[in-house]
């Protein structure tokens, strides 16, 4: 293997970066952490023939409460970086939990959230979490910023709705009532595995009600979807083991998985119906979100 | 019994190289770097099969930096193998490319990247032909043949019967039949193979990542009609091979020949998924097993009908095909017994020897089978097995003569560890099952790979002129399995010197008296038996030496820890092993010494006989707890307990290590491992992310234990192998764990969890009918 020439740019600024993309259209990539990137490069998957590095651009390299906002995720954040951050550790700690069961040490030490979310690989672990705490991502292109539903960010494996042009540069967890989230993800090892399964939700109980309740499964479609019958199915019900029983079903029913080696579509279905009910009872019993 | 009273062995030694290991300070091949080198790159084959029409190298030549383009017609056309009953293979590919990335040519240049390209620009036409995917199938009359010369794609048929099995079979209380199905594994060393060649001065010396120094040797000299003492090949440190490194590859080959082209020294090397596509690991298989038995559950009798997947060629399947049925009656007594297998031809990579040699597989289809008959007869899987235990100086029904065996030991030392018994009496908590299973396995094997006279091991030792270090010069190599250390301990031992004062020459045809190398597990009893014997040399050459300086008689000496002393006269001072060595020197020259190992004539007269015939069996037992998650089928190892009875335990450190690391690969395979191909014959995880080996995360604890009383007689100070052994019984304890958690058997390899999850479900729906 090995990785074919390119020409590189570092920008000093997102403007230029942006200007660069537009410039060079589809032959150029954006380069952060470069985990799949490169690799996919060198298998020839991907052939851009100008890399445009993102690792001067500080700016998106935070993790900050803006009151009013919400929590700020910079999109050159490492994984590792939600793992540690204090802000989230406080506010959502189901977040730097998510990040955790990510691959392997070395690769959250490199890999960033804004590459996890724009490489749009449907068993990728950060876009569940984020999907079910109902946060929004910032792009900037060309034309200036502008903000969308991280859910609706994707089109289809490995393909965004973003312009040729445009950047993703901030991750944003709005404020919310929301009193319990968790995600779920099931791999085949103990680490370095893609999920198989991934389930995401965030739940508002009072007096052992669901007031609301969001999911998001990953690897089991195209995209990570919301199960948004689960949803529905959930709220005004009083919590037992029962309804989170019968949650699980309905999930199980809004997935479209596909069979690879990893596992069978059947298979992936029947882990959504298991873990849609124990990722329920985790953020319901274990009172953060 | 054995003598304990050791100084050397026995004792935790520090590795021999660890320390230029951990710093990093070791060069590998890869690391090796030389004047002038090129680069060298291996074109692969798109298709699993097809027709080579034509190949263009022009506009690879034209490429600045581009040294060279061979084909075919520039390496000879000898064919080549490692089993010499079926060579079959070639340099590169003359008329037909057999699997997807079999070889079809090869550049040397300036540096690695103008290779990929020199590769990107060569123009090969090809006819592409219907591939053979499916070994069950591949001797179907719609299916093309793949070589020529083997017709139904059979590439080595089997059939041997011992004793009259329908006769057992009628006579038998219980007879029962199971089929149980195998995966393809891969090695996964972490050192990629590479090799440096250096054809100079009418002279091939040839770096590289191997096995056994004297088998590339021999190969690579009779492939380019060179006498022997013309090629050097050499091992320099090597990073794992477990079977996968044994036989001389492409690298060698074409290395070579780009070598001789050019004039200059080139180094070739496989990337991760190229050593994939070579692969050489673990035949994939279905094993039939019918057993009888009589009231009490005593094997009366089994037939055991194999049909297994050899890929493109033979490399080491030819044993492999044999070993998968010849070591089934070592464990248990099997008064009559009846093997049948077939090792397929197909378009996919060539499967070879892969740590534990066949046996792995047959032996978890068996270990299975047993609790199968266990459970439907109602008897304990530990009685069962303690009742058919194999008892020590007896000889299997095949003519393998089994010396020391604490088979029966092993059994109850494991029951006690793992509590066995209670469990069985007072149960598990739901989810929670416990397995048992055995394994045995060669002490190396008693014939060479290919035919010859020479004897398996020598070596040399030479005491330096000052008595201060001694050198053990050795043909083995120690592909990470500690061999340099317990070797170095032994001539210690025999020597009556200091393990910290031995250095080592080792893994170089040059200058290292021959040894055949690392594998069927058998340089701790074969080259350790030629070291003894060099050792236990110069001991009496010191002892002589030292009578003359003390005036006292040779027997009334003795020499431990390189001090010698009188045994008669305490009172005499004591003299060291350096003066001796000096004055020895001095008056007579180097001191040196010389050892030398033959196995006995061992086994039948049958065909195929002499597979898995060795001087000594080690033996053990693994036992195995797991949660399971009902819901998920989800696999939590709890603990695996290890008995080995190996004879004397020469390193016990080094010992538990080899136990650890068959237990990893072992338990990788048993619910993680498996190479996957598309419809066309592509792997589609040739790369360590998607050939899931086991992380740190999943390794459970680990009890390892040996039996402390055991000595073979036919291995030096009475010790055995353990590299291998260790891998047998894996697979089975943890299906049978599962049997027990669940009552479900999973009959294929990987147990993954999903196929757990599928065996529950599929019981449940058959309760609720």
């Amino acid at each position: 293997m090995y990785l074919p020439d390119f020409e590189y740019y570092a920008p000093d600024s997102i403007a230029e970066a942006c200007k660069l993309l537009s410039q060079f259209g589809p032959r150029a990539k954006v380069l952060a952490g470069g985990t799949d990137l490169i690799a996919k490069m060198k298998n020839e998957v991907l052939k851009p023939e100008i890399l445009i590095s993102i690792k001067k651009l500080d700016q998106m390299k935070k993790i900050e409460y803006v009151p009013g906002k919400g929590v700020v995720i910079g999109a050159r954040s490492t994984h590792n970086d939600l793992v540690n951050s204090k802000v989230l550790n406080e506010k959502y700690l189901s977040i730097s939990e998510a990040a955790h069961q990510m691959a392997a040490n070395q690769v959250r030490n490199a890999g960033t959230v804004g590459g996890n979310i724009s490489n749009a690989v449907p068993s990728a672990d950060l876009p569940p979490i984020f999907i079910a705490l109902n946060a929004a991502v910032k792009v900037t292109g060309v034309k200036g910023e502008r903000s969308l539903a991280l859910e609706d960010v994707f089109a289809g494996p490995g393909k965004t709705n973003l312009t040729q042009d445009e950047i993703i540069t901030e991750v944003i967890i709005p404020d919310q009532k929301m009193t319990g989230s968790n995600y779920i993800k099931f791999g085949l090892r103990g680490a370095g595995a893609l999920a198989v399964v991934g389930v995401a939700v965030a739940v508002q109980v009072e007096n052992n009600v669901i007031k609301d309740a969001r999911v998001a499964l990953g690897a089991v479609a195209a995209t990570p979807v919301r199960a948004k019958k689960t949803e529905e199915f959930l709220k005004g019900k009083k919590v037992s083991d029962e309804v989170l029983a019968e949650a699980g079903v309905i999930a199980s029913g809004e997935c479209k998985p596909i069979s690879d080696v990893r596992a069978s579509a059947e298979y992936r279905t029947d882990m959504v119906r298991v873990f849609t009910k124990r990722a329920l009872r985790a953020a319901i019993d274990k009172g953060h979100v | 019994m054995s003598e304990k009273n050791f100084n050397v062995i026995g004792k935790g030694k520090p590795r021999y190289d660890g320390r230029v290991k951990v710093t990093g300070a070791a060069k590998y091949c890869g690391d090796l770097k030389f004047p002038n080198m090129l680069y060298g790159k291996m074109l692969g084959s798109p298709y699993a099969h097809a027709k080579i029409l034509s190949i263009d190298t022009s506009e690879a030549m034209k490429i600045p930096g581009v040294k060279a383009v061979i084909t075919a017609k520039d390496v000879p056309s000898l064919k080549y193998g490692i089993s010499p009953a079926r060579w079959d293979e070639n340099c590169l590919c003359i008329e037909k490319a057999l699997f997807v990335g079999d070889k079809v040519a090869a550049v040397a240049c300036v540096d690695e990247e103008t290779c990929y390209k020199a590769l990107k620009a060569i123009k090969v036409e090809y006819e592409v032909l219907k591939p053979v995917l499916d070994y069950m199938h591949a001797d179907e009359d719609d299916m093309p043949q793949i070589h020529e010369k083997y017709a139904k794609n059979i590439n080595t048929e089997i059939h041997q019967e011992f004793g009259d099995i329908k006769k057992a079979f009628a006579e038998a209380h219980y007879v029962r039949t199971d089929t149980f199905v195998g995966q393809r594994c891969y090695q996964c060393p972490i050192e990629p193979h590479s090799a440096v060649c250096i054809w100079q001065d009418n002279k091939l010396t040839v770096y590289s990542s191997t096995q056994s120094v004297h088998y590339f040797q021999h190969y690579i000299a009779r492939e380019f009609e060179l006498p022997m003492g013309d090629v050097r090949v050499i091992a320099p440190f090597v990073g794992g091979g477990f079977g996968g490194k044994l036989e001389p590859t492409g690298l060698e080959f074409n290395g070579a020949a780009l070598s001789r082209i050019t004039g200059r020294p080139v180094k070739m090397f496989y990337d991760r998924q190229e050593m994939f596509q070579h692969n050489r690991g673990r035949h994939q298989g279905t094993y039939k097993i019918t057993s009888g038995v009589d009231k009490d559950g005593k094997i009366l009798g089994c037939h055991v009908d194999f049909q297994t997947d050899g890929g493109a060629y033979t490399s080491l399947g030819i044993a492999t095909a044999y070993y998968a049925g010849a070591l089934l009656p070592l464990t248990y007594e099997i008064p009559v017994y009846k093997f049948d297998n077939r090792r397929m031809y197909t378009n996919l990579p060539a499967c070879g020897a892969h740590r534990g040699h066949g046996a792995p597989q047959p032996k978890y289809a068996f270990e299975s089978h047993m609790d199968n008959i266990a459970k439907a007869m109602g008897i304990d899987p530990l009685d069962i097995r303690l009742r058919n235990a194999r008892r020590p100086n007896t000889e299997t029904v095949n003519n393998f003569k089994v010396n020391s065996c604490g088979m029966k030991e092993c059994l109850e030392r494991a029951g006690e560890l793992s509590d066995w018994r209670k469990k069985k009496k007072e149960g598990l908590p739901k989810g929670r099952g416990i397995g048992i299973s055995t394994g045995s396995f060669v002490t190396g094997a008693g014939y060479p790979i290919y035919r010859t006279d020479l004897p398996h091991a020598s070596c040399m030792i030479r005491v330096h002129e000052d008595g201060t270090s001694a050198t053990l010069y050795s043909g083995t190599v120690d592909i990470g399995q500690g061999s340099h250390t317990i070797l170095c301990q032994m001539a210690a031992e025999a020597m009556g010197y200091r393990y910290e004062n031995m250095k080592m020459v080792a893994s170089d045809t040059e200058t290292c008296p021959l040894d055949f190398g690392a594998y069927a597990s058998r340089q701790t009893l074969m080259s350790g038996s030629a070291v003894k014997q060099a050792g236990e040399e110069i001991y009496r050459q010191i002892i002589d030496m030292a009578s003359t300086m003390l005036n006292l008689p040779p027997e009334d000496l003795k020499c431990e820890l390189g001090v010698i002393s009188s045994i008669s006269r305490p009172k005499v001072a004591p003299i060291t092993f350096e003066e001796v060595a000096r004055r020895f020197f001095v008056l007579r020259g180097p001191l040196i010494a010389k050892g030398v190992y033959t196995p006995p004539r061992l086994g039948g007269t049958f065909k195929g006989a002499p597979v898995g015939t060795s001087p000594a069996y080690s033996f053990c037992v693994q036992a195995a707890e797991v949660q399971i998650d009902e819901e998920t089928g989800k696999i939590d190892v709890e603990r695996v307990w290890d008995v080995h009875d190996v004879g004397q335990v020469i390193n016990p450190v080094n010992l538990h290590g080899q136990v650890h690391g068959a237990l990893y690969m072992g338990l990788g395979e048993t619910i993680w491992e498996q190479v996957h191909f598309d419809s066309n014959g592509k792997i589609v995880n040739g790369n360590l992310g998607g050939y899931m080996i086991m992380t740190a995360l999943d390794m459970p604890p680990i009890t390892s234990e040996v039996l402390e009383d055991s000595y073979e007689i036919a291995g030096p100070w009475g010790a055995k192998e353990v590299g291998e052994g260790a891998t047998n019984p894996t697979i089975g304890a943890f299906r049978n764990a599962i049997f027990d958690a669940m009552g479900v058997s999973v009959n294929s390899v990987p147990l993954t969890y999903e196929k757990v999850w599928r065996a529950l479900k599929e019981k449940r729906e058959s309760e609720n009918k």
